[in-house]
């Protein structure tokens, strides 16, 4: 069941990577968010209440919060499309799929196993990061970069699901609240750029630099 | 024995398939429709015609459909059909009946190249293009199944005791080989939305224009390579996806036949929901079954052993 | 108990978002009075700390926390007379997020937790973008925009490489808390491969944060948007708390035996950012970006000193303390000069020792201080890092950081020329003040007393960090 959840988080990168529509990659990072935060249900070796209200919060916020967030700042935008991105759509496809054999390869370098046998998790987890830093650099329209930074943070949760159960439940609660809250201000500029540049474009963003 | 019924009935029956597949256009339509019959008339109806041939063409015109009806009557005998044993098969015949079917493909566009046109000339350059991006994620389906058996036969790979499938619950990549199967197969066979087979548009047919100067017999053996087409990639999609019940059980004969017609059915439906592509966009939806086709593999190379 | 009048100042920044503008700078002035006192206290008794699985006062988190505080106090003093002058139309949102910047930092400078440094440098970035931000124009949007994204994603590296240090501790089977101080106990036994990856991740993600070369481009935007005030706690409390991480880290690497490694990576990033912070301070026309520049400077002076150990280490300690102090009175007179001419650029200032005599003698100052002439403590601790850069062997690195010295003082003398001495036209818009000079003279004779007088605990706290350093180094 994990290696399901899994290849369909990262079949859901490679979907982020191939669609123009910003509206269906929220949808697609939304229910990415909700793979990734229900996945601990089946590697967790036991299930305690801490456990339940960790994924419960992780679930809320991931899947449900940002995405109805960012759902809200697109209304508020004209632009549904991303038009001319600066590598193109088959290409990032393709991109996509060859980050996934280098991570294979790395995770099959590495050899984690530590408390539990699913070999999947660090390559999709190396696949979900690295192609959500490739959104960021990939695509001109400031949303799709603020989505490349979940996808990436998704893939951190991902790595960060190899760890033994450490008891972190509260510094996780931290971490789960700085990604809501940066999303948020995030959110905030978008709006503020829109309004100010009609477009949300980041290569209009270029007046400040050197040489 | 019984796998020689079983090819006999699936051949006989492939042309009331595609009516099923018809019918369900209709019923979404909102028609009644035609009657199942109906390809059998067609076909009737156009063998007892005499055959028209353009002065303009050549001896290959005259067997071209031929030669591709023969390739793929050929490649349906490999394919064990409902986990029987097949008629014909040794390893490496997998390649064999790709490049069969590649043979056939080549002949029908040398044919549409032979009479001269320029409309059968723009189909039959379409139809290359886009059968070429199709075969690489056929190729691609073959490397993951490869992978699991390392055996090249499709015997081997389907046949009760050494099963691919679906079902089968470490497989988890194998419903993603699934709809990329189903993806080449709309396009191997000229399926919206790859291609529209009622369209009479010439500037966005690709597979109907070729044929445009076949008539009478020669049009009711391509009506029926169609249709052996057809059945060829929808069996080995279903040997792919149906429920097996343990070995040499006459439930597995019930299972298949359900599973192909449910797989004529999804057809009609996808042939019903969704507008022909703008001829441009074909290109995009090859891509994304080859990386679906490709991201299956390098997982099922990656971990499903 | 000490540590809980951190949550007070938490709570102090968060009430000034729902109260009266007035009651909220009162607040604000609170809140870096009580900070002083949890420091001083802190100082006087380290031990008393409630969260004590989490937080832990170590000696280089009790440097950065002083600098952090005493600062944070200038910069109040300073703020009030500016936000008088500015008529800010969202002044809640200026002193409610540095409150909140200031509570962010000190859980930095105080967390012992891995992951909880973490959460604490990325509250600092979330903290500080709507400073940036707060004059609403394209350009601070830009430079927020930067910000934001290129801070998180680094920082978002960050997270992953502390996952690796904790990786590298599952992998051989050992269960300890996950704090700095555990971590530093049982250093040899982690795997070495994994604290490897980890260290690079952490030096990318934190170095972003930190303003080291190349990822620093977020960091002359973000200076020259911000406003003056907003700017000098920027370059004088954040990036030090950045390079706390990383300097923790590189501890735990040089007890598991991977000190080369590490301390390789540290030269070779300082000295790129030096490299870049020269080049690009020779052509600038905006003097709150020249300061900008400096700062990376600075940050790689400092990752340097730290990469080359031993006594030069012992200089960059010193360099960050004096670092902070001058570069932040600098920050705070570039104020002055953008209130009196009404422009960041170079070209459109000038005449300022007839104009602004006293905001000009304190920008020449400071220009000396910066630059590395006696009698500020920056001379001092250049010169401790060349010595210990000699002292090991590391002659031709040591040539290539002298000469880009030169370049980058070069660069900076040609500006701060022109700024002091150029023929200028016209009147200035809003004359200098003494509320908006007062600390600036302070934080600049604090610089000198700290060079010619020793004061007994800071001089243990410094060595203190330099036996760790010595004994690591060899």
């Amino acid at each position: 069941m994990s290696n399901l959840i899994l290849t369909l988080t990262v079949l859901m990168v490679l979907f982020c990577l191939g669609s123009s529509r910003l509206l269906s990659i929220i949808y697609l990072i939304a229910f990415q968010g909700f793979l990734v935060s229900v996945l601990p249900f089946f590697i967790n070796d036991k299930i305690t209440i801490s456990v339940i209200l960790f994924i419960l919060v992780t679930l809320l916020i991931k899947s449900f919060l940002i995405p109805i967030f960012l759902y809200f700042v697109m209304k508020r935008i004209t632009i549904k499309r991303e038009i001319e991105p600066i590598i193109g759509y088959n290409g990032s496809v393709f991109l996509g799929l060859i980050i996934i054999i280098i991570s294979i390869f790395i995770g099959n370098k590495f050899n984690f196993h530590i408390n539990h046998h699913n070999t999947f998790l660090f390559p999709a987890g190396i696949t979900t990061l690295t192609s959500g830093i490739f959104l960021i650099i990939a695509r001109k329209k400031a949303i799709t970069q603020v989505i490349g930074y979940l996808m990436m943070e998704n893939g951190i949760y991902l790595l960060g699901l190899i760890l033994s159960n450490h008891n972190l439940n509260i510094i996780e609660f931290g971490i789960l609240l700085d990604l809501l809250v940066g999303v948020m201000l995030m959110g905030i500029v978008l709006h503020n750029i829109n309004k100010t540049f009609d477009d949300i474009d980041t290569t209009l963003l270029k007046s400040l630099r050197d040489l | 024995m019984k796998s020689l019924i079983l090819f006999l009935t699936l051949i006989v029956l492939a042309p009331l398939f595609s009516a099923i597949m018809l019918k369900i256009k209709a019923f979404f339509a909102g028609k009644k429709g035609i009657p199942l019959l109906i390809n059998y008339y067609t076909l009737i109806k156009l063998i007892q015609k005499t055959s028209v041939y353009s002065i303009s063409t050549s001896q290959i015109f005259q067997v071209g459909y031929l030669i591709t009806l023969a390739t793929t009557l050929t490649s349906l005998l490999f394919l064990p059909f409902s986990g029987l044993p097949p008629l014909l098969s040794f390893n490496g015949d997998i390649i064999f009946v790709l490049y069969l079917m590649s043979l056939g493909k080549f002949f029908t566009l040398i044919s549409a190249m032979d009479t001269g046109s320029s409309f059968e000339g723009l189909g039959a350059s379409r139809e290359a293009f886009f059968s070429f991006l199709a075969e690489s994620a056929f190729f691609m389906v073959i490397i993951s199944f490869f992978w699991f058996d390392e055996k090249l036969s499709i015997a081997s790979y389907f046949m009760a005791n050494n099963k691919i499938n679906v079902w089968n619950n470490y497989n988890f990549p194998l419903p993603l080989v699934g709809i990329s199967l189903f993806l080449i197969l709309l396009t191997e066979n000229s399926r919206v939305p790859i291609d529209d087979p009622a369209t009479h548009l010439e500037l966005t047919m690709i597979h109907e224009v070729m044929i445009l100067d076949h008539s009478g017999p020669a049009l009711a053996f391509i009506y029926i390579n169609s249709y052996l087409k057809l059945l060829f990639f929808s069996s080995f999609l279903t040997l792919l996806l149906f429920p097996r019940f343990g070995l040499d059980n006459k439930w597995n004969i019930a299972s298949f036949y359900i599973t192909l017609i449910c797989i004529y059915i999804s057809i009609g439906i996808t042939e019903s929901i969704m507008a022909r592509f703008k001829l441009n966009k074909v290109p995009k939806f090859l891509v994304i079954t080859f990386s679906l086709a490709t991201f299956a593999t390098i997982i099922i190379m990656g971990f499903a052993r | 108990m000490t540590d809980l009048v951190l949550i007070i100042i938490f709570l102090n920044g968060l009430l000034i978002f729902f109260t009266s503008i007035k009651f909220g700078r009162y607040l604000f002035f609170s809140s870096g009075i009580m900070h002083l006192i949890m420091t001083i206290a802190l100082i006087l008794n380290s031990q008393n700390i409630y969260f004590n699985s989490y937080l832990k006062c170590t000696y280089e988190g009790l440097v950065i926390l002083s600098i952090i505080s005493f600062l944070f106090l200038c910069i109040i003093f300073y703020s009030i007379s500016y936000l008088k002058e500015i008529q800010l139309s969202n002044e809640r949102i200026f002193t409610g997020s540095m409150v909140l910047f200031l509570s962010a930092m000190t859980l930095v400078s105080l967390s012992d937790n891995i992951i909880l440094i973490w959460v604490a440098i990325e509250a600092t970035t979330l903290s500080s973008a709507p400073l940036i931000f707060i004059h609403k124009s394209k350009k601070s949007l830009e430079a927020t925009w930067k910000y934001i994204l290129i801070c998180s994603v680094g920082i978002a590296l960050a997270l992953l490489g502390s996952f690796f240090v904790v990786l590298s501790m599952d992998i051989k089977g050992i269960n300890c808390p996950l704090t700095y101080t555990d971590f530093s106990n049982i250093a040899n036994l982690l795997d070495k491969k994994l604290l490897k990856a980890a260290f690079i991740f952490i030096l990318v993600g934190y170095g972003t944060k930190m303003g080291l070369a190349p990822m620093h481009t977020w960091l002359p935007d973000a200076h020259s948007e911000a406003p003056g005030p907003a700017s000098a706690l920027l370059s004088g409390a954040l990036l030090n708390c950045a390079f706390l991480a990383i300097y923790k880290t590189n501890k735990i690497l040089i007890l598991a035996g991977l000190g080369n490694f590490s301390n390789k990576l540290l030269i070779i990033f300082g000295i790129i950012s030096i490299f870049i912070a020269a080049t690009f301070a020779l052509k600038q026309s905006d003097y709150k970006r020249l300061l900008a520049y400096s700062s990376i400077e600075n940050m790689g002076i400092i990752a340097f000193g730290t990469g080359v150990g031993g006594l030069a280490a012992y200089g960059a300690i010193l360099h960050l303390i004096h670092h902070s102090l001058i570069k932040s009175s600098l920050f705070l007179t570039s104020q002055n000069y953008l209130f009196a001419y009404g422009s960041k650029l170079i070209d459109k200032v000038g005449n300022g020792i007839k104009l602004m005599p006293k905001s000009s003698i304190l920008f020449i100052a400071g220009f000396f201080g910066i630059s590395g002439f006696p009698p500020f403590g920056i001379f001092l601790s250049e010169f401790l890092i060349i010595m210990g850069t000699l002292k090991q062997g590391l002659y031709s690195v040591a040539i290539i950081f002298i000469m880009l010295l030169i370049i980058v003082f070069a660069g900076f003398a040609k500006y701060f020329i022109r700024i002091i001495f150029n023929n200028y036209d016209g009147n200035i818009k809003i004359p200098e003040n003494f509320q908006r000079l007062l600390p600036q003279y302070i934080l600049l004779a604090v610089s000198i007393i700290l060079t010619f007088f020793t004061f007994d605990f800071i001089n243990s706290y410094i060595s203190n960090i330099q036996i760790y350093s010595e004994v690591l180094h060899g």
